[in-house]
């Protein structure tokens, strides 16, 4: 009877095991299982992606149940790439070349099959199940919950024993450059997913984001990308039966790899509150990277040289090749990334999203698809259909190409408006093409990929095989170095380096403990620091209602679109406010700073838009923005946007309070009204404090602030032009008045249903331009009206011309006599001067308490009917009660002839 | 913390050319793992032809 660990260091096995003549045993059932549900969790993902990317164009799309929302959908998609598809393509692959390389077979079976049904049966069919039920955690590339976490963790221990453990027994001379990036992938992976994971739930915020930016960077570049690699540098010799072009840079490039990639991490928040010396130490790391990676093409591609022939016909090999190409091309892009010129301007657009589907379609996914390719034909009773094969590489090339450059060229399109002052929505209408074009895009790539699968099983069977594949086993190269092999034995036999296996096990683990310190643990403890010394001894939490909202948000993917991370940048802090500090994160468990922006950021959002506008909002977005694509959540009311569930409550509750810390700290000693237009340098980080001290603290363009400095715009006077300026504010008006004021002005929109006080009906009263100004530029406090000042000047000015356009009087003019007039005024200054002023200039010693505040009727003139309903039955949602019991129809028409009376004539405004 | 990684990072990348051109030893060593690939490679395909081979003996002695 022998124990564990002499079974695992081999003691119990036979003398056939490691006898030279013998070859050890592949696993090829649970070859052809792996790869199967590798290509099952593929389709199912691109399906995922292709609905989650249609949803962009059709919001309402498979809106209106919650298991199907974009945000769910989108966690499922990334997770199933992830773990799903690369994960079974790569253990396949393991399955494969681990006997080889390491002339042992895997230590058990029953193992294999242990861990495939944990990565598949309690890993990848769970996780999608418990996201779509509302059970994630929003944190990128650990989407999936704890308790599967808790599973990958467990696959990962086990691969150590399945796959490392052979390494270990065999005590190899030396180490195939596949077998150390496999070896050091898994332990690195090992350590690092749970940190990823865990860590962000127990440190908070910008200390959280600190570990999170380590695995985002290092779920690519430490789990995807060593195993990938491993299967270029095993495919290319193996298919052209010519040694790879030099070891000795294949290892310079391994350890480049495992030094530098895990130090990336943080360029994911450059220009946030993570200590600076953290985010230039990243941009370095990257810069290195794509140093690395240049050398690790490079060598690739010289192992391909004058077997040109060979790449072109052999399919898998093609994969392969296209794979190192697209390497080449996102790390280097990635690296460009990195450099802060760059990374202001790209950062959070569809650019980026363009880039991890080049490494995770073309890097990644290609080289696995060779690989799979290249051991299917190896596989006994197993062949593909060449034809399909080959077709599935185009559609796949086609599609990619295309989606790429589609999602760069709308990232850069995305990019310059953010940094004009253009609405924010304006964006989002701008790239609207080109999202439909990704998802058309989509269609191509999964008919790849299903031809891909449907070539492996239509491929024809052993006995009708090629046997080119076998027959060429020549090798000039295996007789070259065998001449040489005495110097080489003598070298590896010693000392210590003869124990690559041990190495490279220890790589991983070194590398993990040396990112972990320096990207983790030190700029931790410097924010740790910065919090003590800075945040407010009285920073308030969040309520219990609050709380559980952020996780409301958190599992429907709020964070995807929004960030919470406004950055030292002017075009951050004009469109959204001041930048976040650390000490306003330490409360936020997990942090939900994000990495990417459909809608805009929200970590000011406190006191910015009324409940009712939020609800609205997300019962249907476009009931308040018409060309929004946020999803609809209807599952979070009862009936209509007026009357949420306790969920629904809970989620506007933790909205409302985003960036109350800030404002009601008095951290922000600078007032509103002197930095409306704030100068901060393009280049300014957090540590200069001209980029703390000068923005506001809330966002000048969304909230603005009142300002009486307001631009007064006047309509063209000649009427050629004035009718221009109305067909423009006609197009405005519909494009970003219409669904509250509806189609006509009437105050009829959609949204107008659940909002109070309701949008104003413009046919019913005569504005000023300084009122209509006015509104335009400040907004409508107490009311769901935002600032519109980041229209350009000729915009507001046809908005203007248009609303001026609405007016319609439906009544004679009468002229009322000065009997009616006195009496008007009696009436209005025993009744309405505390609001509105003995003058009707809405300057009542009580105006300033009220929001919305009181008419001003010097700069409004409401037509008769407007006025008697007004003082008939008040103003819901505002203090203007009804007056009906307490004056008589009379008086009410009297007081109807005062207030318009009271009105300023455009021309003599005009004067001013 | 840059300087450190800038450091460490070239004394890596200049020692190991260094330690390869001082080393012949060490040149053939690093080099040897991408033989004895293709060595293995050679052993597993001609396995696998031997298997064809006596698959195809026993078809045709079943024929016979």
């Amino acid at each position: 009877m022998t124990t564990f660990a002499q079974h695992v260091m081999g003691q119990d096995e036979g003398p056939n095991a490691r006898s030279s003549g013998a070859l050890p045993s592949i696993e090829y059932d649970l070859i052809r299982a792996h790869i199967l549900a590798s290509l099952v969790t593929l389709v199912i993902s691109v399906l995922f992606g292709i609905t989650v990317a249609t949803k962009f164009t059709f919001p309402e799309f498979l809106g209106g149940h919650a298991w199907l929302t974009w945000g769910r959908l989108r966690y499922n998609h990334t997770e199933g790439i992830f773990f799903g598809w690369l994960g079974n393509a790569f253990l396949a692959f393991f399955y494969y070349v681990v006997p080889r390389l390491a002339d042992r077979p895997v230590l058990s079976r029953k193992l294999g099959w242990f861990l495939f049904w944990i990565w598949n049966f309690a890993v990848v069919l769970p996780g999608w199940v418990l996201v779509a039920a509302g059970f994630s955690q929003p944190l990128e590339w650990a989407e999936f919950p704890l308790v599967v976490a808790a599973f990958v963790v467990l696959a990962f221990i086990l691969m150590v024993f399945e796959f490392v453990v052979p390494f270990l027994r065999a005590r190899l001379p030396d180490l195939y450059v596949s077998a150390w990036y496999i070896i050091g992938g898994i332990i690195f992976t090992m350590l690092a997913y749970p940190v990823g994971n865990l860590v962000p739930e127990l440190v908070p915020g910008a200390r959280g984001a600190a570990f999170s930016g380590l695995w985002i960077h290092d779920a690519v570049g430490l789990y995807v990308t060593p195993f990938a690699l491993a299967i270029a540098y095993y495919v290319i010799p193996a298919t052209t039966r010519r040694a790879i072009f030099s070891h000795f840079l294949s290892m310079v490039g391994f350890w480049l790899l495992f030094f530098v990639y895990p130090l990336n991490g943080t360029h994911h928040y450059v220009y946030s509150a993570i200590p600076m010396a953290a985010q230039k130490g990243a941009i370095v790391a990257s810069a290195y990277l794509g140093m690395d990676v240049i050398l690790v093409v490079t060598n690739l591609l010289l192992s391909l040289r004058g077997s040109s022939g060979t790449a072109s016909k052999d399919i898998p090999l093609r994969f392969v090749w296209f794979g190192v190409v697209a390497y080449l091309l996102v790390s280097l892009q990635g690296s460009v990334q990195a450099l802060m010129p760059v990374n202001r301007f790209i950062h959070f657009t569809d650019w980026v999203i363009g880039h991890s589907h080049l490494a995770m379609i073309g890097f990644a996914s290609f080289i696995a698809l060779g690989g799979i390719a290249h051991l299917w034909q190896r596989i006994p009773g197993t062949r593909y259909n060449e034809r399909m094969m080959n077709w599935s590489f185009w559609f796949l090339a086609v599609g990619l190409t295309l989606m790429v450059a589609d999602l760069t060229i709308a990232g850069l399109v995305e990019a310059q408006l953010w940094q004009s002052s253009a609405p924010w929505i304006d964006s989002v209408r701008a790239v609207g093409s080109y999202w439909l074009v990704r998802t058309l895009s989509g269609v191509p790539i999964l008919a790849g990929f299903v031809l891909f699968w449907t070539s492996l099983i239509t491929g024809p069977g052993f006995s009708e095989a090629s046997t080119s594949a076998t027959s060429r086993v020549t090798s000039e190269n295996v007789v070259a170095f065998e001449s040489v092999s005495p110097a080489s034995d003598e070298l590896s036999s010693a000392g210590w380096l003869s124990h690559a296996h041990v190495i490279a096990f220890g790589a991983g683990v070194g590398f993990f403990a040396l990112s972990f310190l320096v990207l983790a643990i030190v700029p931790g403890k410097e924010l740790e620091d910065e919090i003590k010394q800075v945040a407010p001894v009285t920073m308030p939490t969040l309520t219990a209602s609050e709380q559980r909202g952020r996780v409301i948000y958190g599992r429907e993917g709020c964070a995807y679109c929004h960030t919470q991370q406004i950055r030292s940048l002017a075009a951050d802090v004009r469109r959204f406010g001041t930048p976040i500090e650390p000490w306003e994160t330490k409360y936020d468990y997990p942090q939900l700073w994000g990495t990417r922006r459909i809608g805009p950021d929200l970590s000011r959002e406190f006191n910015l838009r009324p409940h009712d506008w939020q609800l609205t909002h997300l019962y249907d977005p476009r009931l308040v923005v018409r060309d929004s694509v946020m999803p609809p959540y209807p599952w979070l009311f009862d009936v209509g946007p007026g009357q949420p569930t306790q969920e629904g409550l809970d989620v506007l509750a933790y909205i409302q309070s985003l960036g109350r810390a800030r404002q009601l700290s008095g951290f922000d000693r600078q007032t509103l009204a002197s930095s409306v237009l704030p100068e901060t340098p393009e280049m300014a980080m957090t540590s200069e404090p001209s980029a703390r001290a000068t923005p506001p603290g809330v966002p000048i363009a969304i909230m603005g602030g009142y300002s009486r400095s307001a631009p007064v715009m006047h309509p063209a006077s000649d009427p050629d032009d004035l009718q221009g300026e109305v067909s423009r504010g006609a197009k405005l008006f519909a494009a970003n008045c219409a669904s509250c004021h509806g189609s006509a002005g009437r105050g009829d929109g959609k949204a107008s249903a659940s909002l109070l006080p309701k949008p104003a009906n413009l046919t019913a009263a005569l504005f000023s331009d300084e009122r209509l100004s006015s509104v335009l530029w400040n907004g409508v406090a107490g009311s769901s009206m935002p600032p519109w000042r980041q229209l350009a000047a000729e915009d507001l000015r046809a908005l203007v011309a248009y609303v001026h356009s609405l007016h319609a009087p439906t009544a004679a003019p009468s002229t009322p006599d000065a009997k009616t007039l006195n009496d008007g005024q009696s009436l209005f200054v025993a009744n309405c001067a505390s609001c509105h002023g003995g003058g009707g200039a809405g300057n009542g010693p009580a105006a300033g308490a009220l929001a919305p505040p009181p008419t001003n009727f010097t700069l409004k003139k409401p037509t008769q009917e407007r006025a008697r309903d007004v003082l008939e039955n008040g103003v819901p949602g505002t203090a203007m009660p009804p007056w009906r019991n307490q004056l008589s129809a009379d008086q009410r028409r009297t007081l109807v002839e005062f207030v318009r009376s009271l009105y300023v004539p455009p021309q003599e405004n005009s004067g001013q | 913390m840059i300087n450190l990684i800038v450091i460490a990072i070239s004394a890596v990348m200049f020692a190991l050319p260094l330690v390869r051109w001082r080393w012949p030893a060490f040149r053939v060593w690093m080099e040897a793992p991408k033989y004895t690939m293709l060595r293995q490679e050679r052993r597993f395909d001609e396995q696998v032809a031997e298997r064809r081979v006596s698959s195809n003996l026993l078809v045709e002695g079943g024929h016979a």
